[in-house]
């Protein structure tokens, strides 16, 4: 047998090898980069800021200064040189296009990092449990941070916020499915009154809620007045996303249905809204995370409160935001305390809904690899 | 399970426009019970726009128009006071791509279609089973039931979509190219099941396979679209005499492969 | 049996002339589903159009008294008896201050849906779109807090030495002693909040540039900066204007932050951006209410209207654009 085997290859004709070689370290040529350019543009990425930093604190120049002064030409000069080096003259331009970008991301990256680090690092000193748990009755602005806290105050945001989710939930997804499920003659101009909808100044849905139910007399500030001017805002915001997740759902899951006899609400509600749960719940989370903030219009209509109130329908209620603007009108330093931890509640609020929202966007994805997993072995029985 | 009696079904004079585009002209076609029609044709001839016509699915598209007459048993299913759903519920449908309802198990997308039109089965078990094994797929997911529908391979969801169907009883199927999307395995697998189908209802078919035609088929039309006209029927018979014997030497030259 | 109405009747009897698709739905159940989806957007239309109708019949009074200076003067006196509401001042603020925030927000925006669609990897360009979304979710009190407390001393700062070396130019004059509270601090507020609504509207329309107008600007040796400004922008330039308006709207009705960062005055600050000096209307509608006499309240619903017709226009001019730079959303 082995004979045969040695016989016949020698006998073949030389064939190709075919066997694989090891891919080189160079196989990316494109990749290849002069090290001389690699150490320039490291340089002129570094030298600036260090120069900068170096004069700026032996001069003990103004940072404001310093940055305008010396770290912004230098760094221009430096790019377009570079520019030059690596392009030749239209190098200029592309490396000042680079540079600008960078820096003006960067300006954004740092705004927004203070921001968060400030409400962080100062919330933090403030919130404990009892802070979170105590409300603010016999609390005065200059109580020490010992006593009193926002517990009221997270009570009233879940509550007011719960209400107008309800309300606005249903509202949000009927209007969705008259812009994708019907033939409606009005929906492009429903769809840009939406649009138009979502830059209505949260003031005003406060302002005409306040006019026409409390400085009427109809009712005191109550929560459910909150809830009311609430819900123009947080409108547009699901309804919006709601269509587009509609949209997504393919036609043929429709078509589907309809052919097996379902009438068009039955088709909606077992097969379309099933497909789109997870863009619903998406918009439902960032509709609401659109108003728990909101300010302007609770302030108009459920004004602020010290004790705990469970009852929206009567009475002036706390919300995180009025509670927020309260400490933060009193200007002394416990007060200003107070309204770090709150907005660190808040903070920590938007982060959960955002969070959450952002995983239900994701799972989608996941289960349909899974599924196209789990296919393969089946396939082979 | 009683199977109820396949009805014949006929088209008289059906036209169609798309908007102002007139796109399909006096097509008089009789499915007679229990026999299998197929519709061939080159690409946009409208064979698969009179496919959605004989189940009211046509109207479905904004700006469909339609005229002409398509009697279930005499009954005009354009008619006035006829519900569209209840046209679909008599007249099934399976599509071109296989679309099981994805957020359903299989089982539930057996039983999809009494959910969907609200009607209630006694033994909900057994109209499972018996629509799986009249589409012949019951022993390739007796035990997985309860997965979801989309962890079928391609061929079986097209099948899992025909039991769907047949879960309804429906008088008449149509199918709209049911093979296109599959491997030749599934395909010949689901034209047996046409083949067995037959003897309970009728089937209209549309493909754009020959032999899938002459496999299956007892009769055939041929539609044919010429430029900026609309599509119509150019020539009606048995499937023997179409492919064998062509009468019009269009239809001659298609089915040989000339053009199409 | 329905018979067609049509007599162009042919060889069989059958009319194939056209006729009436129902395609209105039959069953009850199904009619209760369509009418509920049409009411409800019926009714988002008649929020807005009650908005707007229930503010001017309570502002009519106020606009009545004053004519066109209820936009132009700038006195305000609640004082009963000689009661005088005008909101120049709050109205030339709102602009100037989102004027600001735009000069400030554009620029940093771009920059931001440039680095994210053309220069970042895969996963930075996650991360940034990230940090964008939660930018844009930030409350606008929480803004505020962060702008008063901890913005705005280091802001004043820059206006002092801008004052310093260029002072003699008159948007940088400011002869109090004071930098605290003027419109280029709310401004910047402002541009904080409004970039994150730019940069998503830019990033997509930017993403929806077709890759091959891109590659063949490349193809023909074109730089990277020649591309954006001659192929990318000009395509573009509908989608980000429209973004732009969006942010303008957002700006225009802004309300807390601008009230703890601006000093509200009824005097018209034509331009020395880093006084403190300013207006806005939304703040000054927020500042008043509370103790307002019943007439200075149909002043403030006045301010509201005028307010809420503003933003409406900007907005949808802002939707129509993006829209129109978007076909593929119809």
């Amino acid at each position: 047998m082995s004979d045969i085997a040695n016989a016949t290859s020698t006998r073949q004709p030389a064939s190709p090898d075919l066997s694989p070689v090891a891919r080189p370290a160079n196989a990316e040529p494109w990749k290849r980069k002069d090290r001389a350019q690699v150490v320039g543009v490291s340089l002129s990425a570094i030298l600036p800021a260090l120069f900068t930093w170096f004069f700026g604190s032996t001069l003990a120049l103004d940072a404001t200064v310093a940055v305008v002064a010396i770290f912004l030409p230098l760094q221009l000069v430096a790019s377009a040189a570079m520019g030059i080096r690596i392009f030749g003259r239209r190098g200029i331009a592309e490396s000042l296009l680079i540079t600008a970008t960078v820096l003006l991301s960067l300006m954004v990256s740092v705004l927004l990092l203070s921001v968060l680090w400030s409400v962080i690092s100062a919330g933090a000193q403030t919130i404990s449990w009892t802070f979170l748990g105590q409300n603010n009755v016999y609390i005065s602005p200059t109580t020490s941070l010992e006593y009193g806290g926002v517990g009221h105050s997270i009570i009233g945001t879940l509550l007011i916020v719960g209400l107008t989710t309800l309300v606005t939930v249903p509202f949000g997804i009927a209007i969705a499915v008259y812009l994708t499920e019907t033939r409606g003659k009005a929906r492009g101009a429903i769809r840009v009154l939406i649009q138009a909808m979502s830059g209505l100044p949260s003031v005003v849905a406060g302002l005409f809620v306040y006019s026409a139910l409390i400085a009427t007399g109809i009712t005191q500030y109550a929560g459910w007045a909150g809830s009311l001017a609430l819900l123009p805002l947080m409108l547009p915001t699901v309804a919006r996303i709601a269509e587009e997740a509609l949209r997504l759902v393919p036609a043929e899951y429709r078509n589907g249905a309809l052919a097996l006899g379902a009438p068009a609400y039955r088709a909606f509600l077992q097969v379309t809204l099933p497909a789109a749960k997870t863009g619903i719940i998406t918009a439902v989370l960032l509709g609401i995370a659109r108003i728990i903030g909101e300010t302007a219009p609770l302030l108009l209509t459920t004004f602020a409160a010290n004790n705990t109130s469970f009852n929206l329908f009567s009475g002036s209620m706390s919300s995180l935001p009025t509670y927020l603007y309260q400490y933060i009108s009193n200007g002394n330093d416990t007060s200003t305390q107070r309204a770090w931890g709150a907005a660190l509640v808040v903070l920590i609020l938007v982060g959960i809904l955002f969070t959450t929202a952002r995983v239900f966007g994701r799972a989608k994805k996941t289960t349909s690899k899974s599924l196209t997993k789990a296919k393969s072995p089946r396939k082979a029985n | 399970m009683a199977i109820t009696t396949a009805s014949a079904l006929h088209s008289e004079n059906v036209n169609v426009w798309f908007g102002e585009r007139h796109v399909l002209k006096d097509v008089s076609l009789t499915f007679p019970s229990n026999q299998v029609t197929a519709l061939i044709g080159p690409s946009g001839c409208g064979k698969s726009t009179f496919l959605r016509t004989l189940n009211r699915m046509h109207e479905l598209i904004p700006g469909a128009g339609f005229g002409g007459r398509v009697l279930l048993d005499g009954d005009d299913i354009y008619g006035d006071g006829v519900d569209p759903v209840n046209v679909r519920i008599k007249i099934g449908m399976v599509f071109q791509k296989p679309n099981p309802f994805p957020t359903m198990t299989i089982r539930d997308n057996v039983l999809s279609g009494l959910k969907l039109s609200g009607r209630k089965t006694n033994d909900a078990d057994e109209l499972v089973e018996t629509s799986l094994r009249r589409a012949s797929i019951w022993n390739e997911v007796r035990d997985r039931l309860n997965d979801p529908a989309l962890s079928l391979s391609g061929g079986q969801q097209q099948r899992l979509c025909i039991a769907r169907s047949l879960a309804m009883d429906p008088q008449v199927l149509l199918m709209d190219e049911p093979c296109s999307a599959l491997d030749p395995g599934s395909t010949r697998r689901i034209e047996e099941t046409i083949v067995e189908l037959s003897e309970s209802m009728t089937i209209v078919i549309v493909t754009h396979n020959m032999q899938q035609a002459q496999r299956v088929a007892d009769q055939t039309a041929f539609f044919l679209a010429t430029d900026g006209n609309p599509g119509h029927v150019v020539e009606f018979g048995a499937t023997e005499d179409i492919f064998e014997r062509p009468r019009d030497s269009r239809t001659n030259d298609y089915v040989n492969g000339h053009f199409g | 049996m329905a018979q067609s109405k049509n007599a162009a009747a042919t060889e069989n009897g059958v009319s194939g002339a056209r006729r009436q698709l129902v395609t209105k739905p039959f069953s009850r159940a199904d009619k209760i589903f369509y009418r509920t989806s049409s009411v409800a957007a019926y009714i988002a239309v008649s929020i807005v159009a009650l908005i707007l109708i229930f503010l001017l019949v309570r502002a009519w009074p106020a606009l009545e008294k004053q004519g066109l200076n209820f936009v132009f003067g700038s006195t305000w006196d609640s004082t009963p008896e000689k009661a005088i509401f005008q909101i120049g001042p709050m109205l030339w603020g709102s602009l100037l201050v989102s004027l600001i925030g735009l000069v400030i927000a554009v620029p940093m925006a771009l920059a931001v849906a440039y680095f994210i669609e053309f220069m970042a990897n895969k996963r930075i360009a996650k991360v940034a779109t990230v940090l964008i979304d939660l930018l844009a979710a930030l409350p606008s009190v929480v803004i505020g807090l962060w702008g008063m407390v901890v913005f705005s001393p280091i802001a004043a700062h820059w206006s002092e030495l801008l004052n310093q070396t260029l002072g003699w130019i008159p948007i940088f004059a400011n002869d109090t002693e004071n930098f605290i509270g003027s419109p280029f601090i709310a401004g910047w507020i402002v541009a904080v909040m409004i970039v994150p609504i730019i940069a998503s509207v830019s990033r997509e329309i930017f993403s929806q540039i077709d890759r091959d107008l891109i590659n063949g600007s490349l193809a023909l040796g074109a730089g990277k900066a020649s591309t954006f400004f001659r192929v990318i922008l000009p395509t573009s330039g509908g989608g980000v204007v429209g973004g732009i308006l969006l942010g303008l709207g957002r700006a225009l009705g802004e309300t807390v932050a601008i009230f703890f960062v601006l000093n509200l005055v009824f005097d018209i600050n034509w331009g020395q951006i880093i006084a403190p000096k300013g207006g806005s209307v939304a703040s000054m509608i927020l500042a008043k209410f509370g103790e307002a006499t019943a007439e200075e309240l149909n002043a403030l619903m006045a301010s509201g209207l005028v307010l809420f017709i503003v933003t409406l226009l900007v907005n949808w001019l802002a939707a129509a654009i993006v829209a129109k730079a978007q076909p593929w959303r119809k």
